[in-house]
């Protein structure tokens, strides 16, 4: 079953991420897509995240494809104009590509190459559209392909933004585009999430929500700090300082799972994505400490 | 106004080291309010040259240097002066800088200063950039707030994963400007307008440079 039939059967779909290496050594990648093969639905690939330049999305997503795990194409739009993504797009679908994540990505200065010319051509709204375009056989400047692709494509949503409201209106923008899925920012308070689910139900789209394991109290209060749209309760703060020096991975680990399972158990959406962070190798026990 | 800021000293000098005498030339309208060219700075360039061994054999302040035939015109009471120096340099920005090399051709010609942006000044001599000239201007749908300029990823369809309380992910200094947006679209009791249509992706040949423009009416054959 792919990524897209597992979503619209109503099964409760798994997604993780891999980060592409920073050089040619693909051997740890191929490592983690071993290991998630078989567990998870589908295997994100990031673009440059964090605009730090790597291999791309897209090989990792081709060697995916050749080791039998789906792969999701995370796309950005910061490094490539138009003609650069559309091209991508129609080698991803050749090499077996399905699925496509279309986000804006993060702005170069951020990341290890600050004086790159930042390109943001199109955003992730019109590359939603985009895709749509490809997948009705014309390139967004409307000349006909021949063969077109048929992607199963989504977008990214932050349910704790901060205001809210236009983030909402992106959202709904997004699914006007063409967003079929959504994998969401990291969110720790499953009570407002709920609040959120409540209002996306409103849209025929499926929606996984994001999950970071929180390795110490001290990154807990990093993300609040520093990352945008990431909220951790103090309570799980509190929680993961309880559980004493060394043991905080432990517990992290132990509140990603209680998470998914409420979330799967109460129904609250469709599926989790797990973003592991430098901690792939732990995603087969988050799922078993799920009962996955 | 055009934006400018004066460059390093020492590297000017470097620049100009294989000349001895100077004609400079200021102008009276964008660089005069930054404070790069008007008489004062004029004046003071003359006098930290003179300090380094160098000879300026005069100077002026353009009215408005970017407009080559005033420019020109003015400069025909100087032609001595001019021709005595070896070398100009131009206290204006990038386009009164050219406007001296399109009037001599043969006379080297540099800048003192580097061109930066259109701005709008808040302050005295303080700058910020709310257009950059995309050649098909969108204000109009965005509450007349440019996020083409004042969001760093140009988007059009409302901010992205990397706002955080209301700032932009580049900086905590730079309000996010698709929050601005909203919120005079929300004040203004005009948020349909933002959430109607999704705004296309843009034709932006029409701020590929160079770029050329005639406000002339076109005479009939
Ligand atoms: S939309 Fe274009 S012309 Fe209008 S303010 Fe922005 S950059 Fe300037
Ligand atoms: S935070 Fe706002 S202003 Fe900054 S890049 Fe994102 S949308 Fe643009």
């Amino acid at each position: 079953m792919s990524f897209k039939e597992a979503l619209e059967s109503g099964k409760f779909v798994v997604t993780a991420e891999v980060g592409p290496p920073k050089g040619t050594d693909i051997s740890e990648m191929l490592h983690h897509i071993e290991l998630l093969k078989g567990k998870v639905e589908a295997i994100n690939f990031t673009d440059n995240q964090s605009a730090v330049m790597r291999m791309n999305s897209l090989a990792g997503c081709a060697i995916a494809v050749e080791h039998g795990v789906e792969p999701i194409l995370q796309m950005t739009c910061r490094d490539r104009n138009r003609i650069g993504l559309q091209s991508d797009l129609l080698g991803a679908y050749a090499l077996g590509v399905k699925s496509v994540l279309c986000m804006t990505g993060d702005h170069v200065s951020a990341g290890d190459h600050k004086g790159a010319k930042p390109v943001y051509d199109v955003e992730s709204v019109q590359l939603l559209r985009i895709v749509d375009s490809l997948n009705n056989g014309r390139d967004m400047a409307g000349n006909e392909l021949k063969g077109g692709t048929d992607f199963f494509q989504g977008g990214v949503v932050t349910p704790e933004a901060n205001p809210l409201e236009p983030q909402l209106i992106k959202f709904e923008k997004k699914i006007k585009a063409g967003a079929r899925f959504f994998q969401t920012q990291a969110v720790y308070d499953i009570e407002k999430f709920r609040e959120f689910m409540k209002y996306a139900r409103n849209f025929p789209v499926k929606v996984l929500a994001g999950l970071v394991v929180l390795k110490s109290a001290g990154m807990a209060n990093f993300l609040n700090n520093y990352v945008p749209g990431i909220k951790v309760p103090q309570e799980l703060i509190a929680e993961l300082k309880a559980a004493g020096k060394g043991k905080g991975l432990d517990k992290g680990i132990d509140i990603c799972a209680r998470h998914i399972r409420q979330i799967r158990d109460e129904g609250i959406c469709d599926g989790v994505h797990i973003m592991a962070i430098g901690i792939e190798d732990k995603v087969p026990e988050i799922m078993e400490r799920a009962g996955l | 106004m055009i934006i400018s800021r004066k460059r390093d000293f020492q590297e000017l000098l470097e620049n100009i080291k294989n000349y001895k005498s100077f004609f400079l030339i200021g102008c009276s309208e964008c660089a005069s309010l930054c404070g790069t060219g008007s008489e004062k700075e004029v004046k003071e360039l003359a006098e930290t040259l003179k300090s380094e061994g160098k000879e300026v054999t005069g100077g002026i302040v353009a009215k408005t240097g970017c407009q080559v035939l005033g420019t020109k015109k003015e400069l025909k009471a100087y032609k001595d002066e001019v021709n005595s120096a070896e070398c100009l340099l131009v206290m204006s920005c990038g386009a009164g800088t050219q406007t001296a090399v399109e009037l001599f051709e043969d006379k080297p010609v540099y800048a003192t200063n580097d061109s930066l942006f259109l701005g709008n000044m808040t302050r005295f001599q303080v700058f910020d950039e709310r257009c950059s000239m995309c050649g098909k201007c969108i204000l109009d749908k965005t509450g007349g707030i440019c996020p083409i300029t004042t969001c760093p990823k140009g988007l059009l369809n409302g901010p992205c994963g990397g706002m955080k309380d209301g700032h932009c992910e580049v900086g905590p200094d730079i309000p996010c400007a698709w929050v601005r947006i909203y919120e005079r679209m929300k004040k203004l009791d005009k948020l349909e307008e933002l959430t109607g249509s999704v705004f296309d992706a843009r034709d932006w040949s029409t701020g590929q440079s160079p770029r050329a423009f005639s406000a002339r009416e076109k005479k009939g054959k």
